[in-house]
Protein backbone atom coordinates (compact mmCIF):
# COMPACT_ATOMS: atom_id res chain seq x y z
CA UNK A 1 0.00 0.00 0.00
CA UNK A 2 1.36 3.52 -1.19
CA UNK A 3 0.83 5.67 1.73
CA UNK A 4 3.02 9.16 -0.55
CA UNK A 5 6.48 10.55 -0.12
CA UNK A 6 5.70 14.14 2.36
CA UNK A 7 7.41 17.46 1.98
CA UNK A 8 6.83 19.33 5.38
CA UNK A 9 6.27 22.97 4.13
CA UNK A 10 8.53 24.68 5.96
CA UNK A 11 7.13 28.57 6.18
CA UNK A 12 8.03 32.05 7.70
CA UNK A 13 5.46 35.25 7.97
CA UNK A 14 2.76 33.26 5.75
CA UNK A 15 5.42 32.48 2.64
CA UNK A 16 6.74 29.27 1.92
CA UNK A 17 10.52 28.58 2.46
CA UNK A 18 12.70 28.44 -0.73
CA UNK A 19 13.85 25.09 0.35
CA UNK A 20 10.04 23.82 0.75
CA UNK A 21 10.01 24.45 -3.01
CA UNK A 22 12.96 22.60 -3.64
CA UNK A 23 11.96 19.50 -1.91
CA UNK A 24 8.72 19.09 -3.50
CA UNK A 25 11.01 18.76 -6.47
CA UNK A 26 12.89 16.26 -5.35
CA UNK A 27 9.82 15.05 -3.58
CA UNK A 28 8.52 14.28 -6.96
CA UNK A 29 11.41 13.05 -8.06
CA UNK A 30 11.14 10.02 -4.92
CA UNK A 31 7.68 9.87 -5.59
CA UNK A 32 7.68 8.78 -9.20
CA UNK A 33 10.48 6.68 -8.72
CA UNK A 34 8.62 4.79 -5.75
CA UNK A 35 5.01 4.59 -7.51
CA UNK A 36 3.79 7.02 -4.83
CA UNK A 37 2.09 10.22 -4.85
CA UNK A 38 3.55 13.85 -3.83
CA UNK A 39 1.98 15.38 -0.55
CA UNK A 40 2.98 18.18 1.79
CA UNK A 41 2.50 18.31 5.56
CA UNK A 42 1.44 22.00 6.98
CA UNK A 43 2.08 22.36 10.86
CA UNK A 44 1.16 26.02 12.24
CA UNK A 45 -1.66 28.47 12.76
CA UNK A 46 -4.17 30.02 10.54
CA UNK A 47 -2.45 28.42 8.00
CA UNK A 48 -5.03 28.35 5.45
CA UNK A 49 -2.54 30.55 2.90
CA UNK A 50 -0.35 27.71 2.98
CA UNK A 51 -2.24 25.08 1.38
CA UNK A 52 -2.53 26.87 -1.91
CA UNK A 53 1.06 28.11 -1.79
CA UNK A 54 2.22 24.39 -1.26
CA UNK A 55 -0.26 23.17 -4.07
CA UNK A 56 1.09 25.63 -6.14
CA UNK A 57 4.66 24.34 -5.83
CA UNK A 58 3.42 21.05 -6.70
CA UNK A 59 2.14 19.24 -3.46
CA UNK A 60 -0.94 17.25 -4.30
CA UNK A 61 -2.20 15.85 -1.10
CA UNK A 62 -2.03 18.90 1.78
CA UNK A 63 -1.96 17.14 4.86
CA UNK A 64 -2.46 20.03 7.85
CA UNK A 65 -2.91 20.59 11.24
CA UNK A 66 -3.83 24.07 11.98
CA UNK A 67 -3.56 24.97 15.82
CA UNK A 68 -2.78 27.93 17.88
CA UNK A 69 -0.38 26.03 19.97
CA UNK A 70 1.82 25.95 16.46
CA UNK A 71 1.68 29.63 16.53
CA UNK A 72 5.91 29.23 17.49
CA UNK A 73 7.78 26.39 16.51
CA UNK A 74 8.21 24.09 19.86
CA UNK A 75 9.95 20.79 19.76
CA UNK A 76 6.89 19.44 21.58
CA UNK A 77 4.15 20.98 19.58
CA UNK A 78 5.94 20.41 16.31
CA UNK A 79 6.56 16.47 17.40
CA UNK A 80 3.16 15.79 18.64
CA UNK A 81 1.48 17.51 15.57
CA UNK A 82 3.25 15.47 13.14
CA UNK A 83 2.90 12.20 15.10
CA UNK A 84 0.06 12.49 14.82
CA UNK A 85 -0.40 13.07 10.91
CA UNK A 86 2.30 10.34 10.38
CA UNK A 87 -0.06 7.95 12.81
CA UNK A 88 -3.71 8.65 10.88
CA UNK A 89 -1.88 8.31 7.19
CA UNK A 90 1.25 6.61 7.19
CA UNK A 91 3.80 7.78 4.57
CA UNK A 92 6.35 6.15 3.29
CA UNK A 93 9.08 9.58 3.19
CA UNK A 94 9.57 12.42 4.87
CA UNK A 95 11.65 15.01 4.24
CA UNK A 96 12.21 18.62 6.11
CA UNK A 97 15.16 20.95 5.34
CA UNK A 98 18.03 21.13 7.26
CA UNK A 99 17.83 24.54 9.30
CA UNK A 100 18.93 23.98 12.99
CA UNK A 101 15.37 24.47 14.23
CA UNK A 102 14.42 21.33 11.28
CA UNK A 103 16.93 19.35 13.16
CA UNK A 104 15.86 19.56 16.08
CA UNK A 105 12.47 18.49 15.24
CA UNK A 106 13.63 15.84 13.54
CA UNK A 107 15.97 14.61 15.77
CA UNK A 108 13.73 14.13 18.24
CA UNK A 109 10.21 13.26 15.84
CA UNK A 110 12.77 10.00 14.31
CA UNK A 111 13.34 9.05 18.20
CA UNK A 112 9.38 9.71 19.06
CA UNK A 113 8.54 7.37 16.19
CA UNK A 114 11.34 4.61 16.48
CA UNK A 115 12.25 5.26 12.81
CA UNK A 116 15.24 6.24 10.53
CA UNK A 117 16.40 9.64 9.92
CA UNK A 118 19.22 10.45 7.63
CA UNK A 119 20.20 14.14 8.65
CA UNK A 120 21.64 16.99 6.76
CA UNK A 121 22.15 15.15 2.97
CA UNK A 122 23.77 16.36 0.29
CA UNK A 123 21.88 13.84 -1.72
CA UNK A 124 18.75 11.10 -1.97
CA UNK A 125 17.39 9.12 -4.87
CA UNK A 126 15.95 6.15 -5.36
CA UNK A 127 18.43 3.11 -6.21
CA UNK A 128 17.46 -0.29 -7.11
CA UNK A 129 13.49 0.32 -5.85
CA UNK A 130 14.94 1.81 -2.23
CA UNK A 131 15.57 5.31 -0.68
CA UNK A 132 19.16 5.79 -0.63
CA UNK A 133 20.24 9.04 0.78
CA UNK A 134 23.99 10.57 0.73
CA UNK A 135 25.51 12.77 3.25
CA UNK A 136 29.29 13.90 3.89
CA UNK A 137 30.91 13.16 7.24
CA UNK A 138 34.18 13.79 9.19
CA UNK A 139 34.57 17.20 7.94
CA UNK A 140 34.11 16.04 4.77
CA UNK A 141 36.87 13.50 4.27
CA UNK A 142 34.19 10.48 4.47
CA UNK A 143 30.77 10.16 1.87
CA UNK A 144 28.55 8.03 3.73
CA UNK A 145 25.27 6.34 1.13
CA UNK A 146 22.55 5.25 3.99
CA UNK A 147 19.79 3.20 3.43
CA UNK A 148 16.85 2.56 5.72
CA UNK A 149 15.13 -0.38 7.77
CA UNK A 150 11.90 -1.38 7.59
CA UNK A 151 10.60 1.52 10.33
CA UNK A 152 8.33 4.44 8.12
CA UNK A 153 8.67 6.86 7.42
CA UNK A 154 11.73 7.31 6.52
CA UNK A 155 12.88 10.85 7.44
CA UNK A 156 15.32 12.80 5.75
CA UNK A 157 16.48 16.38 6.27
CA UNK A 158 18.15 17.96 3.26
CA UNK A 159 20.90 20.89 1.99
CA UNK A 160 19.89 23.53 0.50
CA UNK A 161 20.24 23.55 -3.78
CA UNK A 162 19.43 19.03 -3.66
CA UNK A 163 16.48 19.79 -5.36
CA UNK A 164 14.74 21.80 -8.07
CA UNK A 165 11.49 23.66 -7.86
CA UNK A 166 9.08 22.39 -9.92
CA UNK A 167 7.39 24.29 -12.89
CA UNK A 168 3.58 22.09 -12.22
CA UNK A 169 1.46 22.80 -9.52
CA UNK A 170 -0.14 19.38 -7.94
CA UNK A 171 -3.91 18.37 -7.44
CA UNK A 172 -5.54 16.50 -4.96
CA UNK A 173 -7.25 17.08 -1.17
CA UNK A 174 -6.54 18.92 2.03
CA UNK A 175 -7.05 16.54 4.64
CA UNK A 176 -6.72 17.93 8.16
CA UNK A 177 -5.72 16.56 11.30
CA UNK A 178 -6.68 17.56 14.56
CA UNK A 179 -3.78 18.95 17.35
CA UNK A 180 -3.90 15.78 20.16
CA UNK A 181 -3.62 16.93 23.62
CA UNK A 182 0.06 17.93 24.16
CA UNK A 183 1.70 19.15 27.18
CA UNK A 184 4.64 22.05 25.37
CA UNK A 185 7.42 21.89 28.05
CA UNK A 186 9.45 25.09 27.03
CA UNK A 187 7.86 28.47 26.50
CA UNK A 188 9.53 30.79 23.83
CA UNK A 189 9.44 34.14 25.75
CA UNK A 190 11.36 36.10 22.85
CA UNK A 191 12.83 36.21 19.96
CA UNK A 192 14.91 38.59 18.25
CA UNK A 193 17.13 39.01 14.99
CA UNK A 194 20.50 38.26 15.81
CA UNK A 195 22.46 41.24 15.44
CA UNK A 196 25.62 40.90 13.04
CA UNK A 197 23.84 37.07 11.72
CA UNK A 198 24.38 36.03 8.90
CA UNK A 199 22.82 33.15 6.57
CA UNK A 200 25.92 31.79 4.97
CA UNK A 201 23.74 28.20 4.45
CA UNK A 202 21.53 30.11 2.28
CA UNK A 203 23.84 32.47 0.52
CA UNK A 204 24.80 31.90 -3.34
CA UNK A 205 28.20 33.90 -3.36
CA UNK A 206 29.92 33.94 -0.17
CA UNK A 207 33.44 35.73 -0.48
CA UNK A 208 36.21 34.59 2.68
CA UNK A 209 39.02 36.26 4.14
CA UNK A 210 41.54 34.26 6.11
CA UNK A 211 45.24 35.42 8.08
CA UNK A 212 46.25 36.53 4.51
CA UNK A 213 44.14 39.71 4.69
CA UNK A 214 46.64 40.92 7.13
CA UNK A 215 44.34 42.83 9.29
CA UNK A 216 40.91 43.27 10.33
CA UNK A 217 40.66 46.75 8.87
CA UNK A 218 42.06 45.32 5.40
CA UNK A 219 39.23 42.82 5.84
CA UNK A 220 36.69 45.08 6.07
CA UNK A 221 37.75 47.32 3.69
CA UNK A 222 38.30 44.64 0.69
CA UNK A 223 35.79 41.44 1.74
CA UNK A 224 32.59 42.71 2.49
CA UNK A 225 32.39 45.39 -0.90
CA UNK A 226 33.74 42.56 -3.17
CA UNK A 227 30.94 40.15 -1.79
CA UNK A 228 28.07 42.96 -2.01
CA UNK A 229 28.88 43.67 -5.88
CA UNK A 230 29.07 39.86 -6.60
CA UNK A 231 25.70 39.93 -4.95
CA UNK A 232 26.69 37.66 -1.96
CA UNK A 233 27.76 37.74 1.66
CA UNK A 234 31.24 37.52 3.10
CA UNK A 235 32.79 34.77 5.27
CA UNK A 236 35.89 33.77 7.24
CA UNK A 237 38.48 30.97 8.21
CA UNK A 238 38.74 30.27 12.21
CA UNK A 239 42.15 31.75 12.17
CA UNK A 240 40.97 35.28 12.01
CA UNK A 241 37.54 34.58 13.81
CA UNK A 242 39.54 33.03 16.74
CA UNK A 243 41.91 36.42 16.67
CA UNK A 244 38.49 38.41 17.36
CA UNK A 245 38.36 40.47 13.67
CA UNK A 246 35.36 38.92 12.40
CA UNK A 247 32.24 37.05 14.71
CA UNK A 248 31.82 33.57 15.12
CA UNK A 249 28.62 33.75 12.98
CA UNK A 250 30.78 33.95 9.82
CA UNK A 251 33.33 31.00 10.62
CA UNK A 252 33.24 28.85 7.72
CA UNK A 253 34.83 25.21 8.38
CA UNK A 254 34.38 21.74 10.40
CA UNK A 255 33.88 23.83 13.54
CA UNK A 256 32.02 26.40 11.81
CA UNK A 257 29.13 26.69 8.89
CA UNK A 258 29.13 24.22 6.33
CA UNK A 259 28.61 25.78 3.19
CA UNK A 260 27.48 25.02 -0.47
CA UNK A 261 26.80 28.05 -2.49
CA UNK A 262 27.08 28.43 -6.14
CA UNK A 263 30.89 31.09 -5.82
CA UNK A 264 33.10 30.56 -2.87
CA UNK A 265 36.21 32.71 -3.24
CA UNK A 266 38.99 31.89 -0.43
CA UNK A 267 41.23 35.08 -0.24
CA UNK A 268 44.35 34.83 2.00
CA UNK A 269 43.11 31.33 3.52
CA UNK A 270 45.67 28.43 3.08
CA UNK A 271 42.79 25.85 2.82
CA UNK A 272 43.52 23.53 6.12
CA UNK A 273 41.81 20.62 6.04
CA UNK A 274 39.14 21.83 8.16
CA UNK A 275 38.29 24.26 6.57
CA UNK A 276 38.02 22.45 2.91
CA UNK A 277 35.38 20.83 5.51
CA UNK A 278 33.32 23.78 5.45
CA UNK A 279 33.27 24.80 1.75
CA UNK A 280 34.38 21.85 -0.73
CA UNK A 281 31.40 20.84 -2.40
CA UNK A 282 30.90 24.48 -3.32
CA UNK A 283 29.74 24.86 -7.33
CA UNK A 284 32.98 27.32 -8.03
CA UNK A 285 35.67 27.75 -6.31
CA UNK A 286 38.05 31.05 -6.84
CA UNK A 287 41.34 31.26 -4.61
CA UNK A 288 43.52 33.85 -3.97
CA UNK A 289 46.56 33.43 -2.96
CA UNK A 290 50.57 34.90 -2.74
CA UNK A 291 51.84 30.88 -2.17
CA UNK A 292 51.24 28.91 -5.07
CA UNK A 293 51.81 25.75 -2.83
CA UNK A 294 48.98 26.79 -0.93
CA UNK A 295 46.61 23.69 -0.62
CA UNK A 296 43.38 25.71 -1.13
CA UNK A 297 44.26 25.58 -4.91
CA UNK A 298 43.88 21.86 -5.08
CA UNK A 299 40.59 22.42 -4.67
CA UNK A 300 39.71 25.53 -6.93
CA UNK A 301 38.19 26.22 -10.02
CA UNK A 302 39.77 29.10 -10.90
CA UNK A 303 43.19 30.07 -8.91
CA UNK A 304 45.11 33.34 -8.70
CA UNK A 305 48.28 33.62 -7.39
CA UNK A 306 48.81 37.20 -5.90
CA UNK A 307 48.50 39.15 -3.05
CA UNK A 308 45.10 40.24 -1.72
CA UNK A 309 46.04 43.90 -1.91
CA UNK A 310 46.26 44.21 -5.71
CA UNK A 311 43.81 41.29 -6.72
CA UNK A 312 40.72 42.32 -4.70
CA UNK A 313 40.31 45.88 -5.32
CA UNK A 314 41.19 45.21 -9.43
CA UNK A 315 38.37 42.42 -8.87
CA UNK A 316 35.51 44.71 -7.11
CA UNK A 317 36.39 47.29 -10.01
CA UNK A 318 36.24 44.76 -12.70
CA UNK A 319 32.81 43.29 -11.81
CA UNK A 320 30.95 46.65 -11.13
CA UNK A 321 32.02 47.79 -14.49
CA UNK A 322 30.82 44.49 -15.52
CA UNK A 323 27.54 44.62 -13.38
CA UNK A 324 26.92 48.00 -12.83
CA UNK A 325 26.31 47.04 -9.16
CA UNK B 1 21.24 19.47 41.07
CA UNK B 2 22.97 16.55 39.49
CA UNK B 3 23.93 17.25 36.10
CA UNK B 4 25.08 14.47 32.91
CA UNK B 5 27.56 15.60 30.48
CA UNK B 6 27.50 13.29 27.44
CA UNK B 7 31.07 13.27 25.76
CA UNK B 8 32.27 11.58 23.00
CA UNK B 9 35.80 10.92 21.87
CA UNK B 10 36.55 11.86 18.30
CA UNK B 11 39.74 12.19 16.33
CA UNK B 12 41.75 15.49 16.73
CA UNK B 13 41.75 15.75 12.74
CA UNK B 14 39.51 14.17 9.88
CA UNK B 15 41.50 12.30 7.73
CA UNK B 16 40.37 9.28 8.77
CA UNK B 17 40.46 6.25 6.45
CA UNK B 18 37.32 3.69 5.67
CA UNK B 19 37.88 0.00 5.99
CA UNK B 20 36.28 -2.49 3.52
CA UNK B 21 33.54 -3.64 6.06
CA UNK B 22 32.36 0.62 5.95
CA UNK B 23 34.02 0.87 9.49
CA UNK B 24 36.14 4.25 10.17
CA UNK B 25 40.10 3.89 11.21
CA UNK B 26 41.44 6.57 13.19
CA UNK B 27 44.78 5.04 13.92
CA UNK B 28 47.52 7.20 14.46
CA UNK B 29 45.24 10.42 14.97
CA UNK B 30 45.23 11.74 18.47
CA UNK B 31 41.91 11.23 20.20
CA UNK B 32 40.39 14.28 21.42
CA UNK B 33 37.06 15.34 23.35
CA UNK B 34 34.74 16.59 20.88
CA UNK B 35 34.91 20.31 20.38
CA UNK B 36 31.39 21.41 21.56
CA UNK B 37 31.52 18.79 24.32
CA UNK B 38 34.29 20.96 26.18
CA UNK B 39 31.32 23.96 26.46
CA UNK B 40 28.97 21.46 27.78
CA UNK B 41 31.28 20.29 30.45
CA UNK B 42 32.76 23.92 31.31
CA UNK B 43 28.70 25.09 31.36
CA UNK B 44 27.73 21.92 33.59
CA UNK B 45 30.95 22.81 36.03
CA UNK B 46 29.83 26.14 36.21
CA UNK B 47 26.27 25.66 37.57
CA UNK B 48 26.75 22.59 39.60
CA UNK B 49 28.87 25.14 41.39
CA UNK B 50 26.20 27.88 41.71
CA UNK B 51 24.29 25.20 42.58
CA UNK B 52 26.10 23.02 44.95
CA UNK B 53 25.29 20.20 42.36
CA UNK B 54 27.60 17.76 40.94
CA UNK B 55 28.56 16.51 37.54
CA UNK B 56 28.78 13.05 36.19
CA UNK B 57 30.42 12.60 32.60
CA UNK B 58 29.21 9.46 30.43
CA UNK B 59 30.60 8.21 27.43
CA UNK B 60 29.90 5.89 25.08
CA UNK B 61 32.97 4.32 23.04
CA UNK B 62 36.18 1.87 23.62
CA UNK B 63 38.56 1.41 25.84
CA UNK B 64 40.72 4.17 25.40
CA UNK B 65 37.58 6.97 26.13
CA UNK B 66 38.44 6.59 29.42
CA UNK B 67 41.30 9.27 28.35
CA UNK B 68 38.71 12.18 27.38
CA UNK B 69 36.39 11.01 30.64
CA UNK B 70 40.09 11.93 32.67
CA UNK B 71 40.30 14.84 31.33
CA UNK B 72 36.87 16.04 32.23
CA UNK B 73 37.28 14.85 35.64
CA UNK B 74 40.34 17.10 35.76
CA UNK B 75 38.43 20.42 34.46
CA UNK B 76 36.21 19.23 37.71
CA UNK B 77 33.95 16.44 36.87
CA UNK B 78 32.87 14.54 40.18
CA UNK B 79 32.52 11.15 38.47
CA UNK B 80 32.94 9.38 35.15
CA UNK B 81 30.99 6.26 33.72
CA UNK B 82 32.05 4.70 30.56
CA UNK B 83 29.53 2.35 28.43
CA UNK B 84 31.58 -0.15 26.24
CA UNK B 85 30.50 -3.16 25.10
CA UNK B 86 31.77 -5.30 22.10
CA UNK B 87 28.45 -5.07 20.47
CA UNK B 88 28.04 -1.11 20.46
CA UNK B 89 30.88 -0.65 17.83
CA UNK B 90 29.04 0.51 14.90
CA UNK B 91 25.85 1.85 17.02
CA UNK B 92 24.41 4.83 15.32
CA UNK B 93 23.46 8.33 17.19
CA UNK B 94 19.92 7.07 17.68
CA UNK B 95 20.73 3.38 19.25
CA UNK B 96 23.65 5.56 21.06
CA UNK B 97 21.19 7.63 22.62
CA UNK B 98 19.31 4.75 23.75
CA UNK B 99 21.95 2.90 25.59
CA UNK B 100 23.38 6.72 27.60
CA UNK B 101 19.30 7.30 28.05
CA UNK B 102 19.07 3.78 30.22
CA UNK B 103 22.19 4.95 31.64
CA UNK B 104 21.05 7.82 33.49
CA UNK B 105 17.67 6.55 34.50
CA UNK B 106 20.39 3.78 35.97
CA UNK B 107 21.79 6.62 37.74
CA UNK B 108 18.12 8.20 39.27
CA UNK B 109 18.72 10.98 40.31
CA UNK B 110 19.93 13.17 37.54
CA UNK B 111 18.03 16.38 36.97
CA UNK B 112 20.03 17.84 33.35
CA UNK B 113 22.01 16.63 30.70
CA UNK B 114 24.66 18.41 28.64
CA UNK B 115 25.41 17.87 25.40
CA UNK B 116 27.35 19.03 22.35
CA UNK B 117 25.33 20.11 19.49
CA UNK B 118 27.16 18.01 16.86
CA UNK B 119 30.15 16.06 17.27
CA UNK B 120 32.74 16.61 14.49
CA UNK B 121 33.39 12.87 13.31
CA UNK B 122 29.90 11.58 12.58
CA UNK B 123 28.32 15.67 12.46
CA UNK B 124 24.89 14.29 12.91
CA UNK B 125 23.77 16.26 15.70
CA UNK B 126 20.98 13.71 16.61
CA UNK B 127 21.83 12.41 19.83
CA UNK B 128 20.49 15.32 22.05
CA UNK B 129 17.20 15.31 20.62
CA UNK B 130 17.22 11.54 20.73
CA UNK B 131 18.39 11.23 24.43
CA UNK B 132 15.52 14.02 25.20
CA UNK B 133 12.72 11.89 24.08
CA UNK B 134 13.97 8.83 25.53
CA UNK B 135 14.17 9.97 28.89
CA UNK B 136 10.89 11.69 28.11
CA UNK B 137 12.47 15.31 29.11
CA UNK B 138 12.25 18.13 27.59
CA UNK B 139 15.24 19.78 24.64
CA UNK B 140 16.71 23.19 24.37
CA UNK B 141 19.23 22.46 21.65
CA UNK B 142 22.22 25.34 20.00
CA UNK B 143 21.84 26.90 23.60
CA UNK B 144 24.27 29.81 23.46
CA UNK B 145 23.72 31.34 27.35
CA UNK B 146 22.23 30.19 30.33
CA UNK B 147 20.72 32.67 32.04
CA UNK B 148 19.27 31.01 34.74
CA UNK B 149 19.51 27.06 35.74
CA UNK B 150 18.17 26.25 39.45
CA UNK B 151 16.93 22.58 40.25
CA UNK B 152 13.12 23.86 39.21
CA UNK B 153 13.92 25.92 36.27
CA UNK B 154 16.25 26.77 33.32
CA UNK B 155 16.24 29.86 31.02
CA UNK B 156 18.22 30.18 28.09
CA UNK B 157 19.31 31.93 24.50
CA UNK B 158 19.11 29.31 21.25
CA UNK B 159 20.64 30.49 18.69
CA UNK B 160 19.59 29.76 15.20
CA UNK B 161 20.57 30.83 11.79
CA UNK B 162 19.14 34.30 11.87
CA UNK B 163 17.44 34.67 15.42
CA UNK B 164 18.24 34.63 19.05
CA UNK B 165 15.44 32.50 20.66
CA UNK B 166 14.81 33.20 24.65
CA UNK B 167 13.02 29.86 25.77
CA UNK B 168 12.50 28.74 29.31
CA UNK B 169 11.81 25.16 30.80
CA UNK B 170 11.52 23.19 33.35
CA UNK B 171 13.83 20.57 34.75
CA UNK B 172 14.55 17.76 33.95
CA UNK B 173 15.81 18.96 30.55
CA UNK B 174 18.30 18.44 27.84
CA UNK B 175 20.44 20.83 26.50
CA UNK B 176 22.75 20.98 23.39
CA UNK B 177 25.48 23.50 23.64
CA UNK B 178 27.20 25.44 20.74
CA UNK B 179 30.44 27.05 20.65
CA UNK B 180 31.57 29.70 22.42
CA UNK B 181 28.69 29.36 24.96
CA UNK B 182 31.46 29.90 27.63
CA UNK B 183 35.55 29.51 28.02
CA UNK B 184 36.21 26.18 28.37
CA UNK B 185 38.76 25.45 31.59
CA UNK B 186 42.36 24.28 31.42
CA UNK B 187 43.01 21.34 34.02
CA UNK B 188 45.86 21.95 36.02
CA UNK B 189 48.71 19.29 35.94
CA UNK B 190 48.06 19.16 40.06
CA UNK B 191 44.86 18.12 38.70
CA UNK B 192 45.44 15.87 36.21
CA UNK B 193 47.69 13.59 38.50
CA UNK B 194 45.12 13.74 40.78
CA UNK B 195 42.66 12.15 38.86
CA UNK B 196 44.56 9.97 37.28
CA UNK B 197 43.89 7.45 39.79
CA UNK B 198 40.41 7.86 39.57
CA UNK B 199 38.40 4.45 39.34
CA UNK B 200 36.05 4.80 36.11
CA UNK B 201 33.52 2.00 36.17
CA UNK B 202 32.50 0.52 32.48
CA UNK B 203 28.91 -0.84 32.08
CA UNK B 204 27.91 -2.89 29.82
CA UNK B 205 24.47 -3.83 27.56
CA UNK B 206 23.50 -6.23 29.70
CA UNK B 207 24.30 -3.56 33.12
CA UNK B 208 21.85 -1.23 31.50
CA UNK B 209 18.98 -4.39 31.04
CA UNK B 210 19.52 -3.84 26.95
CA UNK B 211 20.42 -6.23 23.93
CA UNK B 212 22.07 -5.11 20.96
CA UNK B 213 19.04 -5.96 18.57
CA UNK B 214 16.88 -3.41 20.74
CA UNK B 215 19.33 -0.75 19.28
CA UNK B 216 20.13 -0.48 15.43
CA UNK B 217 19.08 -1.16 12.04
CA UNK B 218 17.18 1.78 11.38
CA UNK B 219 19.78 3.51 9.41
CA UNK B 220 22.48 1.22 7.40
CA UNK B 221 25.50 2.28 6.00
CA UNK B 222 25.41 1.04 2.75
CA UNK B 223 28.60 2.74 1.59
CA UNK B 224 31.89 4.67 2.55
CA UNK B 225 33.82 6.35 0.36
CA UNK B 226 36.20 8.93 0.21
CA UNK B 227 34.65 12.26 -1.42
CA UNK B 228 34.99 12.64 -5.14
CA UNK B 229 38.14 14.91 -6.71
CA UNK B 230 37.10 18.34 -7.48
CA UNK B 231 37.38 18.91 -10.96
CA UNK B 232 41.42 20.17 -11.72
CA UNK B 233 41.09 23.87 -11.98
CA UNK B 234 43.07 26.55 -13.59
CA UNK B 235 45.39 29.30 -12.76
CA UNK B 236 44.95 32.17 -14.09
CA UNK B 237 48.17 33.93 -15.46
CA UNK B 238 49.02 37.36 -17.13
CA UNK B 239 49.54 40.06 -14.53
CA UNK B 240 46.71 41.14 -12.40
CA UNK B 241 44.65 43.04 -14.62
CA UNK B 242 44.44 40.26 -17.33
CA UNK B 243 43.93 37.44 -14.35
CA UNK B 244 40.88 39.49 -12.84
CA UNK B 245 39.49 40.41 -16.37
CA UNK B 246 40.06 36.36 -17.16
CA UNK B 247 38.34 35.39 -14.23
CA UNK B 248 35.33 38.01 -14.07
CA UNK B 249 34.59 36.77 -17.95
CA UNK B 250 34.40 33.19 -16.45
CA UNK B 251 32.65 33.65 -13.81
CA UNK B 252 29.90 35.80 -16.45
CA UNK B 253 30.11 32.53 -18.42
CA UNK B 254 29.02 30.14 -16.47
CA UNK B 255 26.04 32.29 -15.15
CA UNK B 256 27.11 32.73 -11.85
CA UNK B 257 27.23 36.67 -12.01
C1 LIG C 1 39.60 20.96 15.82
C2 LIG C 1 39.88 22.06 14.83
C3 LIG C 1 38.82 22.67 14.18
C4 LIG C 1 39.05 23.69 13.24
N1 LIG C 1 37.96 24.26 12.61
C5 LIG C 1 38.18 25.20 11.65
C6 LIG C 1 37.09 25.78 10.94
O1 LIG C 1 35.91 25.50 11.20
N2 LIG C 1 37.36 26.69 9.98
C7 LIG C 1 38.64 27.08 9.66
O2 LIG C 1 38.79 27.92 8.77
N3 LIG C 1 39.68 26.55 10.33
C8 LIG C 1 39.49 25.64 11.32
N4 LIG C 1 40.56 25.15 12.01
C9 LIG C 1 41.87 25.81 11.83
C10 LIG C 1 42.63 25.39 10.61
O3 LIG C 1 43.41 24.26 10.95
C11 LIG C 1 43.58 26.53 10.17
O4 LIG C 1 44.42 26.89 11.23
C12 LIG C 1 42.87 27.80 9.66
O5 LIG C 1 41.86 27.46 8.73
C13 LIG C 1 43.87 28.72 9.00
O6 LIG C 1 43.28 29.93 8.65
P1 LIG C 1 43.86 30.80 7.47
O7 LIG C 1 43.89 30.01 6.21
O8 LIG C 1 43.11 32.09 7.45
O9 LIG C 1 45.34 31.15 7.97
P2 LIG C 1 46.75 30.59 7.52
O10 LIG C 1 46.80 29.14 7.53
O11 LIG C 1 47.73 31.35 8.31
O12 LIG C 1 46.85 31.01 5.99
C14 LIG C 1 47.02 32.32 5.53
C15 LIG C 1 47.19 32.23 4.03
O13 LIG C 1 47.22 33.54 3.48
C16 LIG C 1 48.21 33.61 2.49
N5 LIG C 1 48.63 35.04 2.42
C17 LIG C 1 49.33 35.74 3.33
N6 LIG C 1 49.43 37.01 2.93
C18 LIG C 1 48.78 37.12 1.75
C19 LIG C 1 48.56 38.20 0.87
N7 LIG C 1 48.98 39.44 1.12
N8 LIG C 1 47.86 37.94 -0.26
C20 LIG C 1 47.42 36.69 -0.55
N9 LIG C 1 47.60 35.64 0.27
C21 LIG C 1 48.27 35.86 1.42
C22 LIG C 1 49.30 32.68 2.95
O14 LIG C 1 50.04 32.24 1.82
C23 LIG C 1 48.49 31.56 3.60
O15 LIG C 1 48.20 30.54 2.68
C24 LIG C 1 40.36 24.12 12.95
C25 LIG C 1 41.43 23.52 13.60
C26 LIG C 1 41.21 22.49 14.52
C27 LIG C 1 42.40 21.84 15.19
N1 LIG D 1 29.13 7.87 22.00
C1 LIG D 1 28.76 8.95 22.70
N2 LIG D 1 28.96 9.02 24.03
C2 LIG D 1 28.60 10.11 24.74
N3 LIG D 1 28.03 11.19 24.18
C3 LIG D 1 27.79 11.19 22.85
C4 LIG D 1 28.14 10.06 22.04
N4 LIG D 1 27.78 10.34 20.77
C5 LIG D 1 27.25 11.59 20.77
N5 LIG D 1 27.26 12.10 22.02
C6 LIG D 1 26.78 13.43 22.45
O1 LIG D 1 25.92 13.94 21.43
C7 LIG D 1 26.46 15.13 20.85
C8 LIG D 1 26.11 15.20 19.39
O2 LIG D 1 26.66 14.13 18.67
P1 LIG D 1 26.14 13.68 17.24
O3 LIG D 1 24.68 13.43 17.35
O4 LIG D 1 26.93 12.47 16.91
O5 LIG D 1 26.43 14.81 16.29
C9 LIG D 1 27.93 15.09 21.21
O6 LIG D 1 28.46 16.40 21.24
C10 LIG D 1 27.91 14.42 22.58
O7 LIG D 1 27.57 15.34 23.61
Amino acid sequence: MAHGVWVLIEHKNGEIAPITKELLGKGKELADGLGQSLAGLVLGSNVSGLVEQARAAGAGNVYVVDDAALASYTTDGYVAAAKAAIEAHQPEVLLTGSSLQMRDFTGALAAELGTGLAPDVTGVSIEGGAVQAVRPSHGANVINALTFGSERPMIVSVRRQVGQPLDAAGSGETINVAMPQTEIRTKVRNVEQRTGAVNLADAMVIVSGGRGMGSPENYEKLIPELARVLGGTHGASRAIVDAGWVPYERQVGQTGKTVAPKLYMACGISGAIQHLAGMRSSNTIVAINKDPEAPIFKVATYGIVGDVNDVLPALTEEVKAKTGR
Amino acid sequence: MHAVVCVKQVPEQNSVKINSDTTIDASGITPIINLFDEYAIEEALQWAEKNDGKVTVISLGPDDATDSLKKALAMGANEAILINDDSLGQVGAQGAAKVVAAAIQKLGDVNIVFCGKQSTDDETGQFGPALARFLGWPQLTYVFKVHELTDSQIVVDRALEDTLETVEASLPVVITAVKDLNEPRYPSLLKIRKVSKQPIPTWTLSDLGLSADSLGGTINIAKRTPPPPRPSGEILSGDVQTQVKELVQKLIESQIL
